[in-house]
């Protein structure tokens, strides 16, 4: 809002009385014009100054501020004593409010920079490192007894949940895994066509789309996708419910967040993992076929024949062996760091954006130590 | 300014015809609603009558099925952007929860209206800030701190002074004592009196708190039935014969805090 603009000016009176005198508009619009040279008035024998409102027109708390300040730094009386000469039908009420209203001052610690800090964040960093690795270890431990005392006594388990969450977590997630997966094998077999057409031996594809997929691809696409899916979604969901005091007050009912929030999620994923796991495995395989059948005209009985002839079982089961592992990488990340989120909005979005490295980066290694693990055994 | 141009009769707040309809729940039919310049109207009504409703239809938080609302003689839908920005920097909103911005400080909070309305330097926003979160009886170290470090009552006081930044005219609040300690609340009360008559504040209260209906609101307005049912001074409202405002002020709360 566009006003008359402050001014004041100082003169002095019949009686020879310094006058602080306001004129024009003194509110948060208008006063930032004069904040500076208010700020640099010093005058040594002020102590008897008065405030001329009568030129005063708008008036509120900001422009009282601004003369309360004036006067603390003039050394003049504020507040209920403050002189005031001329009229004003505010002026004296939000004086006096104000100044009721001046903070004490705040002492700030100097920002310390430099080496120490630098030392300091680094202990910090390290001890943090250790902690989270204790907690991962901790969770895990807690996590995996629930499970077990739940398959104990299966009535406890929440098969609503449960079922819904395997909705959720694996039959909507179908049709992307499955799509992802048929393109992923389009470009594969693309790949060795054109690789291995070099030697003549492009028919060999179709064993190389095969035990990739079945090995490797297959379940490592679905779990990366679980974790940008479902992980994040499990640690937004928790979070928010952690936020909202949702968790504490489960505890207070005495329900164990453990088994209501997180066994369920464990539990459905682990289900639907090797499924999904499968769904990805086969339409990778499928697009494998379109591509031999497009561009080197193996027709799809024959390309089945190959496969079952030159693949054998075992890569199947390479592959679904570490679907529920990963399922319970996932399932624990996400659940995990949605228990962290802390009462702010900051925390849930830091958490969710670590959940999903994490879950991704666990994957990876794990998959890697899958891979020496099957090597040594020569599987 | 919108103060010159506007005579100090015209009604801070004029809604007429209000029609507040969530799927075939209507919550308001036909409303009208007059609030003066300088007064501190109190909105109650049972739970679900749509008093928060109406506050977000008055601030166009939500766009009602039909309206006519004037603020300060202006329509905001039919005038400028302009005039419709001023209009907005005239007033205030503290929500129910707070709605504080949880990433920032409490003075960073108080600070965010000025920032984005006014051209000030830095350094008098600052202290500008910490006089508001003083003047809601704050202590100075709270504005540092962030909202989830609060407890509930700091967060209604910082909610408070974050919607006082731009010394508004129109001054609109949900529940502001709901929550708070007796003691918080009066002293909430009597911020508020002291504050509305020294910047001849019109507040738009919706309350719960019988005692603050007494200590501090001019006039009441009762929301029932999808209206207005009743609106007057306190006297005037207490001596309605409808049951409910009967419950209301007859039933113990009522009556021990008025009484």
């Amino acid at each position: 809002m566009s006003g008359n603009q402050a001014r004041f000016d100082f003169t002095t009176d019949p009686s020879g009385r310094r006058v602080l005198v306001l004129e024009g508009d003194w509110t948060a619009f208008t006063i930032s014009p004069i904040d500076r040279r208010l700020k640099e008035l010093r005058v040594d024998d002020g102590d008897s100054t008065h405030v001329d409102v009568s030129g005063l027109q708008d008036f509120d708390t900001a422009g009282a501020y601004m003369v309360d300040r004036t006067m603390r730094q003039l050394g003049a009386p504020t507040g209920a004593d403050i002189l005031i000469s001329g009229e004003h039908h505010s002026a004296r009420d939000l004086l006096e409010v104000v100044s009721k209203s001046i903070p004490d001052t705040i002492e700030r610690s100097p920002d310390e920079g430099g080496l120490k800090a630098m030392v300091e964040r680094v202990g910090r960093g390290v001890v943090d490192f250790i902690h989270e690795g204790r907690g991962i270890l901790e969770f895990i431990g807690e996590a995996v007894a629930t499970v077990v005392r739940l398959l104990m006594t299966p009535h406890r388990i929440r098969w609503t949940s449960v079922v819904a969450v395997m909705e959720d977590a694996g039959l909507d997630a179908l049709p992307i895994v499955a799509m992802l997966s048929f393109f992923i094998g389009l470009v594969i077999s693309f790949l060795g066509v054109s690789l291995l057409q070099q030697f003549g031996a492009q028919v060999y594809t179709v064993e190389m789309v095969g035990v990739l997929m079945l090995r490797e691809f297959g379940v490592v696409l679905t779990a990366i996708l679980l974790a940008g899916r479902t992980d994040s979604a499990f640690t937004a969901q928790i979070g928010a419910m952690r936020m909202r005091e949702e968790i504490d007050a489960m505890r207070i009912l005495g329900l164990n967040p453990m088994e209501v929030l997180v066994a369920p999620r464990m539990l459905a994923l682990v289900v639907m993992t090797p499924l999904l796991t499968f769904a990805a495995t086969m339409s990778g395989i499928f697009g494998g076929m379109v591509v031999m059948w497009t561009v080197l005209d193996i027709s799809p009985s024959m390309f089945i024949l190959r496969i079952y002839e030159t693949v054998p079982y075992q890569h199947f089961w390479v592959g679904m062996v570490k679907a529920p592992v990963f399922a319970l990488v996932v399932a624990l990340v996400g659940c995990r760091q949605g228990l962290l989120v802390s009462g702010d909005v900051q925390s849930l979005g830091d958490r969710t954006t670590s959940s999903v490295v994490q879950a991704i980066f666990l994957v990876i290694v794990i998959d890697a130590l899958f891979a020496i693990l099957f090597l040594e055994l020569d599987i | 300014m919108i103060r010159e141009t506007t005579d100090p009769h015209t009604p801070a707040i004029r809604v007429r015809n209000l029609i507040n309809q969530f799927g075939t729940k209507v919550v308001h039919d036909h409303l009208d609603l007059d609030v003066k310049q300088g007064e501190i109207l109190g909105v109650i009504g049972p739970s679900g009558c749509g008093k928060s409703v109406l506050l977000r239809s008055i601030v166009g938080l939500i766009t009602p099925k039909q309206a006519e609302i004037d603020v300060f003689g202006v329509n905001l839908d039919k005038t400028s952007s302009k005039t419709r920005r001023e209009i907005e920097q005239s007033w205030g909103v503290m929500f129910q929860d707070g709605a504080l911005f949880s990433t920032l400080s409490v003075r960073e909070n108080v600070m965010a209206p000025m920032r984005e309305h006014l051209d000030m330097p830095y350094g008098l926003m600052r202290e500008l800030a910490e006089m508001k979160i003083a003047m809601v009886g704050l202590e100075a170290d709270a504005a540092g701190k962030r909202p989830s470090d609060l407890s509930g009552g700091m967060r209604k006081r910082a909610a408070l002074a974050r919607s006082m930044a731009l010394d508004p005219k129109l001054l609109f609040l949900d529940e502001p004592t709901a929550g708070l300690d007796p003691i918080s609340a009066g002293n909430f009360d009597n911020l508020l009196l002291s504050l509305s008559r020294a910047l001849n504040l019109t507040v738009f209260l919706v309350t719960h708190d019988v005692d603050t209906l007494g200590a501090v609101c001019d006039r009441i307005a009762v929301l029932n039935q999808k209206k207005v049912l009743a609106i007057g001074t306190l006297e005037e409202v207490r001596a309605n014969p409808d049951p409910w405002i009967q419950d209301y002020f007859q039933g113990p709360r009522g009556r021990a805090a008025l009484d």
